[in-house]
C-alpha cells in the first residue's frame, strides 16, 4: 500500500494521516480579522480615508485580539508571545501589531488634526507595520515543514493578496465615490487571488504525500464543496462578474464585497482544516 | 555530558500498549492526552497479511522545530538533549503543535483538569498529586521522564515494556546499548526528510 492510500486516522492509534487540529476556528478568525483590518488600513492609507483607517485599526485591534485570546490556552500569559522575535514569527507579528496599532493610531490622530507634525514619517511607519500584519501570519504558517500544504512560499503571498483584496472590497462597498479607481484594482486583485489559489493547489498536488492529501481534501473529498462554492464561487467568480458588469451600482459592490469576505474567511478556515501530518511510513518492513 | 535518545526495536514490539499506560501513570496525564502511542498498521493481501506496531513519542530533535517557533521561550533543550516545556512560560498558542512533524504535542485542555479522569468533576487523589505539574491550557509533550532520568532511572515507558522494545541511553557513548543497536542494525530516524535530526531511532 502506497503512502497516499493511507487513511486519515483522526486521533486513533492507527498509522495514517492526522488532521491538524490545534489551530481551528478562533485562530482562523484571528488571522482573517487581522489581515482584513490591516489590508483595509493599508488601502485607506493610500487613499487617505480616515474612516477606513479607523475601521481597519478597530478590526485588527479588537477582533483579532479577541479571537487570539479566545484561542490561547493560557490567555493571562499571552504577553509572553512577544519575547522571542529572534526565532518566532508569532513574536515578530505581535511586535508588528503593536507598531501597527501605535503608529496607525498616531497617524490617524495626525490626519484628523489632533496632533501636529511628523505626518510623513508616521504614514510610512504605519504603512510598514500594516504590511507586516498583512503578511506575517503567512510566514508563521509557511515556516514549518510539519504540514506540507502550509510549507510553501505561496502562503505569505496568499495572505498579502487576500488582505489587500479584502481591504479594497470593503472600501469599495463603503465609499462608492471611489468606485472609478477601485474597481479595476479589485478586478486585478481577484485575478491574482485566483492565480495564487491555482498555484497553491498545483504545488500541493505535485508535492509531498501530505500536501497531496491536503489537495485531495480541498478539491475532491471532505472540503471540496465548501472550497468550490465559497472560496472559488463566492470569493472570486461572483465578485469578478459583479464588478465587471455592475461595479458602479453600490448594492452590487456590497454583494461583491460580501462574497469576497465569505470566500476569504472560508479559505482561512479550510487551509487550517486541510492541513495534515504525514504518517511515519518509512518504517514499514 | 550525555545526549539521551531512544531506539525502538520494531521486531520486538507486540503492541501491548503497556508503555502507553506506564507513561500516563508516571506523568498523571488527563483523559485523552498521550505522550506516547503505539500505532498499528495492517498491510498485505489475504492470506499474506501482516500487522506492524510503531511506537511513537517526542523525538527530542537536535534541531527541534517546536523550540524554534515557540514565541514565549517555554520550549527549550537541556544540555543532555532532552527537549522540555516550562509550564510557567507556556501560553498555549499551539505553534509548537503545528510545527512538530510527528504530531507529538498535546493540549492540556483546562476542562480536562476540572472534569477529572472519570468526567464526574471529582478529582481523584492520583490526579491531585499529578496535575500541579501542568498549567491548564498549556501545550506539552514527553520529556523522557526527565525526573526519573535525573535520578539515574530509565523513562517509565522503557521500564514498563515487557519485550525490551524500547532502549534508552546516551547516544554520544559508542558503547551504550542504543548506540550499538543503531550502528549494528541500521537505526533510522522518523521522517528524515523533515531535517529535524531526531534522537529517536527505529530498527527492524
Amino acid at each position: 500500500m502506497a503512502v497516499k492510500d493511507l487513511p486519515i486516522v483522526g486521533d486513533s492509534f492507527k498509522l495514517g494521516y492526522r488532521l491538524q487540529r490545534y489551530w481551528d476556528t478562533p485562530m482562523a478568525s484571528a488571522f482573517f480579522f487581522g489581515e482584513l483590518g490591516a489590508g483595509l488600513f493599508f488601502v485607506s492609507l493610500l487613499l487617505e480615508s480616515a474612516q477606513g483607517m479607523m475601521a481597519g485599526l478597530l478590526i485588527t485591534g479588537l477582533l483579532k485580539t479577541y479571537f487570539h485570546l479566545s484561542h490561547m490556552g493560557v490567555p493571562t500569559k499571552s504577553w509572553r508571545a512577544i519575547l522571542r522575535p529572534d526565532r518566532s514569527w508569532i513574536s515578530r507579528g505581535l511586535i508588528g501589531i503593536v507598531c501597527f496599532i501605535g503608529f496607525g493610531g498616531l497617524h490617524l490622530l495626525n490626519v484628523m488634526g489632533y496632533i501636529p507634525g511628523f505626518g510623513g514619517l508616521l504614514k510610512l511607519l504605519a504603512g510598514a507595520a500594516a504590511l507586516v500584519v498583512m503578511t506575517y501570519q503567512g510566514f508563521a504558517m509557511s515556516h514549518s515543514t510539519a504540514i506540507s500544504l502550509w510549507n510553501s512560499g505561496l502562503i505569505p503571498v496568499s495572505s498579502l493578496t487576500y488582505s489587500a483584496t479584502a481591504g479594497v472590497m470593503v472600501l469599495l462597498a463603503s465609499v462608492p465615490e471611489s468606485a472609478q479607481f477601485l474597481i479595476p484594482v479589485a478586478l486585478i486583485l481577484h485575478l491574482v487571488v485566483a492565480a495564487v489559489l491555482l498555484s497553491l493547489l498545483h504545488a500541493a498536488r505535485h508535492g509531498s504525500p501530505g500536501a497531496r492529501k491536503s489537495a485531495e481534501l480541498l478539491t475532491r473529498t471532505l472540503y471540496a464543496k465548501w472550497f468550490f462554492v465559497l472560496v472559488c464561487g463566492a470569493g472570486v467568480l461572483l465578485p469578478v462578474l459583479l464588478l465587471w458588469f455592475a461595479g458602479n451600482v453600490p448594492l452590487m459592490a456590497m454583494i461583491a464585497a460580501t462574497g469576497t469576505l465569505a470566500g476569504y474567511y472560508t479559505f482561512r478556515l479550510l487551509i487550517f482544516k486541510a492541513g495534515v501530518f504525514e504518517p511515519i511510513m518509512s518504517f514499514r518492513p | 555530558m550525555a545526549r539521551y535518545g531512544m531506539v525502538f526495536d520494531l521486531k520486538r514490539c507486540i503492541g501491548c500498549n503497556a508503555c502507553v499506560i506506564g507513561c500516563k501513570q508516571e506523568n498523571s496525564l488527563p483523559d485523552g492526552v498521550f505522550f506516547t502511542r503505539t500505532l498499528s498498521e495492517e498491510y498485505g493481501v489475504y492470506p499474506a497479511v501482516n500487522r506492524v506496531y510503531i511506537p511513537t513519542l517526542c523525538n527530542h530533535c537536535e534541531d527541534a522545530p517546536c523550540e524554534k517557533v515557540c514565541p514565549s521561550g517555554a520550549t527549550y533543550t537541556r544540555p543532555d538533549g532532552i527537549v522540555m516545556v516550562d509550564p510557567d512560560k507556556c501560553i498555549g498558542c499551539g505553534s509548537c503543535a503545528v510545527a512538530c512533524p510527528y504530531d507529538q504535542r498535546s493540549e492540556m485542555k483546562a476542562e480536562a483538569f476540572k472534569d477529572g479522569l472519570f468526567g464526574t468533576g471529582e478529582i481523584t487523589p492520583f490526579e491531585k498529586q499529578g496535575y500541579p505539574r501542568y498549567t491548564p491550557g498549556m501545550v506539552t509533550k514527553c520529556d523522557f521522564c526527565s525526573g526519573r532520568v535525573d535520578a539515574g532511572l530509565d523513562p517509565a515507558c522503557v521500564v514498563t515494556c515487557p519485550t525490551d522494545a524500547r532502549i534508552f541511553g546516551d547516544l554520544d557513548d559508542p558503547n551504550s546499548k542504543p548506540s550499538k543497536l543503531i550502528r549494528e542494525r541500521g537505526g533510522r530516524p522518523p521522517l528524515p526528510e523533515k531535517n529535524t535530526r531526531p534522537k529517536v531511532y527505529y530498527i527492524d
